[in-house]
């Protein structure tokens, strides 16, 4: 499907799932989301993961709608912890087969995003393993001056920063040497294609999301 | 003809970085500037790309570029790119300027050809080595085919193999009518190729005639041959045994190597062989099997914060050492860990002076030029006193005079204090005569060479 329409149907389905209480409908997604998932060959590693990291969330939630509100009411406290599955899952299968240029790209092409914020985010997405490295690299550099910059230190901090402000100053200016102008037309080189199929699965997902959504409880 | 006209540049009201310069630099010709770190070169540079003032500083005066379509090539190759690989990397260059899929293809494979890049296209440009980085930002170029190529010091990571590889494809592009202004502090492989010679000397530019460009691209063409001492059973720093190095790939496969203590050793390789990745290996800052000890013990087992106070790393990057933010206090920082007292206040000072820094006492190390901060740094690591120096390209963006004070710098501190030295440096003048040993790296393993 296309990326930016796997995006926007996540979006909305989480959407709709927090301003509608519905725990069938919550569990329905999740059972759905999951299956997909599997389908797509997921890592069962990658997939424990995501399934074990949100339950501290959800287990939170749970135990203060049920265990420590005035009037615990089970179904509430179960929709609500399971909504952040929800939210996880749905991410989880857009991001699956998606790269994050392939959803900048989409949404620049099928959803005139300008295209200063869909570089933008790119490119700060490519400086993440350069900045691990500058953090290590920055520690290490203390090291050997005897100064221990800890996880909190200011310094460590401050020295990221700067590596990031300077990082993000010379990407403006080699985006703008490699012909980038802000504003201006760019011709398209990889497309993005948008088939009828896509709107016709989503128009599908969405149905039977709110069918559920308003007819079970 | 691309003329500036009494053209000024400067970041701050105090101090101007181009004043008054008037120069005309004629198009399709190959032409080459030089001078001093901290001259201006880049900036001037950066302001005939268009960057400047747009981004940074204040210009008076005027620019012309006699509409030619320009792109820059950065010094720090791997700060240019906003894509992850190199084939996206061109893919969006080429869509900012409007071309076609077909063009595209056409433009993709002359340019990877060219720059025979094929190899790297799909690669995460994060994991090349600087030279590879260099390699791939001029395929970009080349890719956009802009009239005029503004490289700044674009083959200081590179090999001398691959540098005489780049220059020879540049005078190609010279050939077919493009513009190419470059920055250099090496001369050599210019010969017969470099049209115009623009010299940087305190404020002022001039263009060399004919006979002294000759003269001094000929003198810098003298093959020098070394040659060096082969260790015998000397007692060893670290001692490698089946050692593995790998990052992507494998870069290091060692059965057995020795690297002797208190001496001095070469290491030459090749672009992207894994020179500076062994440095990091011996920092601890990346993993490796088998076995490597530091003074007999495992590296890996030792507590990186003691280690490192004797084993420092002098880095590519002169800002990635820096931890405070004026050079005062860079130096108070390095003085309080010094171990003995080679380093006094009154020698600091003196060394300040010596390397053209007694100036820039209050200023902030980030405003240093380029070659100011590299001189600072290994300034700063020296006073550190660790008993193990790995340094990594200490010569690179330095102009001759500032690499030969920076040389006797080194080699002053580890006669007088036994340091044991392991350079990595493409640039072998002035530093082969006095490194006792030569490690050559080439197919993932290291020999010692009397060459």
């Amino acid at each position: 499907m296309n990326p930016s329409f796997k995006f926007l149907l996540a979006l909305i389905i989480s959407i709709e799932l927090s301003l509608k209480t519905s725990l069938t409908t919550n569990l329905l997604v999740i059972v759905f989301a999951v299956v997909y998932l599997l389908t797509q060959k997921i890592k069962f590693k990658s997939l424990l993961f995501t399934l074990l990291t949100p339950l501290i969330a959800a287990f939170t939630i749970f135990a203060t709608l049920y265990w420590f509100a005035p009037q615990p009411n089970l179904e509430n406290a179960l929709s609500l912890s399971s909504r952040i599955y929800v939210y996880t899952l749905t991410i989880c299968c857009v991001s699956i087969k998606t790269t994050a240029e392939e959803l900048a790209r989409s949404l620049e092409q099928n959803f005139h995003l300008p295209s200063k914020f869909a570089y933008g985010v790119l490119a700060a997405l490519n400086i993440i393993p350069q900045m691990k490295r500058a953090v290590k690299q920055i520690r290490i550099a203390g090291m050997m001056r005897g100064v221990y910059l800890s996880f909190w230190s200011p310094v460590l901090y401050f020295k990221a920063i700067l590596v990031a402000l300077n990082s993000a100053e010379n990407l403006a200016q080699g985006m703008e040497s490699h012909g980038y102008v802000e504003g201006a037309k760019r011709s398209v080189i990889v497309a993005v294609s948008l088939k009828t199929s896509d709107w016709l699965w989503s128009g599908v997902i969405l149905i039977l999301v709110n069918l559920a959504l308003f007819t079970l409880k | 003809m691309i003329r500036t006209n009494q053209l000024s540049f400067s970041y701050d009201e105090q101090q101007k970085i181009l004043n008054n310069i008037t120069l005309e630099i004629p198009t399709s010709k190959f032409s080459l500037l030089i001078g001093p770190t901290g001259c201006g070169k880049s900036t001037l540079l950066k302001i005939l790309a268009g960057l400047y003032p747009k981004y940074a500083g204040k210009v008076s005066g005027t620019v012309e570029l006699d509409g030619l379509r320009s792109a820059m090539m950065f010094q720090n190759a791997g700060e240019q790119f906003t894509m992850a690989t190199p084939r996206e990397e061109i893919i969006f260059a080429l869509e900012n300027l409007q071309l076609s899929n077909d063009q595209y293809q056409d433009r993709l494979s002359a340019a990877t050809k060219f720059t025979q890049i094929e190899q790297l296209l799909d690669q995460k440009i994060t994991t090349l080595s600087g030279g590879e980085q260099q390699r791939v930002a001029l395929a970009v170029l080349v890719a956009m085919d802009v009239d005029l190529f503004l490289l700044d010091e674009p083959f200081a990571s590179c090999d001398p193999e691959a540098r005489q590889f780049l220059i020879t494809k540049l005078a190609h592009l010279r050939d077919k009518g493009k513009t190419i202004i470059l920055t250099d502090h090496v001369l050599t492989g210019y010969e017969n190729i470099c049209d115009y010679l623009f010299q940087f000397k305190r404020d002022n530019v001039t263009l060399l005639d004919e006979a002294s460009k000759n003269e001094l691209l000929h003198d810098s063409q003298q093959e020098h041959t070394y040659t060096f001492a082969l260790p015998e059973n000397e007692t060893p720093c670290f001692v490698l045994t089946n050692a593995q190095v790998e990052q992507n790939r494998i870069l290091l496969k060692q059965d057995h190597l020795s690297i002797i203590a208190g001496k001095t050793t070469l290491i030459t390789g090749a672009n992207g062989v894994g020179k500076t990745s062994l440095f990091n290996v011996l920092t601890k800052m990346l993993p490796y099997r088998g076995s490597i000890t530091y003074d007999k013990r495992e590296i890996r087992n030792q507590t990186t914060r003691k280690y490192l106070l004797e084993v420092g790393q002098i880095f590519q990057t002169a800002t990635d050492q820096f931890i405070a933010v004026s050079v005062e206090d860079e130096i108070k920082l390095s003085l309080k860990q010094a171990k003995d007292s080679y380093f006094t206040e009154e020698k600091i000072a003196e060394m300040l002076d010596y390397l053209d820094l007694g100036q820039t006492k209050d200023q902030v190390v980030y405003s240093l030029s380029g070659g100011q901060q590299k001189k600072l740094q290994i300034l700063l690591m020296l006073i550190s006193s660790q008993k193990v120096l790995l340094i990594d390209e200490p010569l690179s963006g330095l102009d001759y005079e500032s690499a030969q004070k920076v040389m006797n710098l080194l080699h002053e501190s580890q006669k007088q204090r036994h340091q044991t030295l392991l350079i990595i440096s493409h640039e072998l003048t002035n530093l082969a005569d006095w490194c006792d040993y030569h490690l050559v790296f080439s197919n993932h393993y290291l020999t010692y060479s009397n060459k």
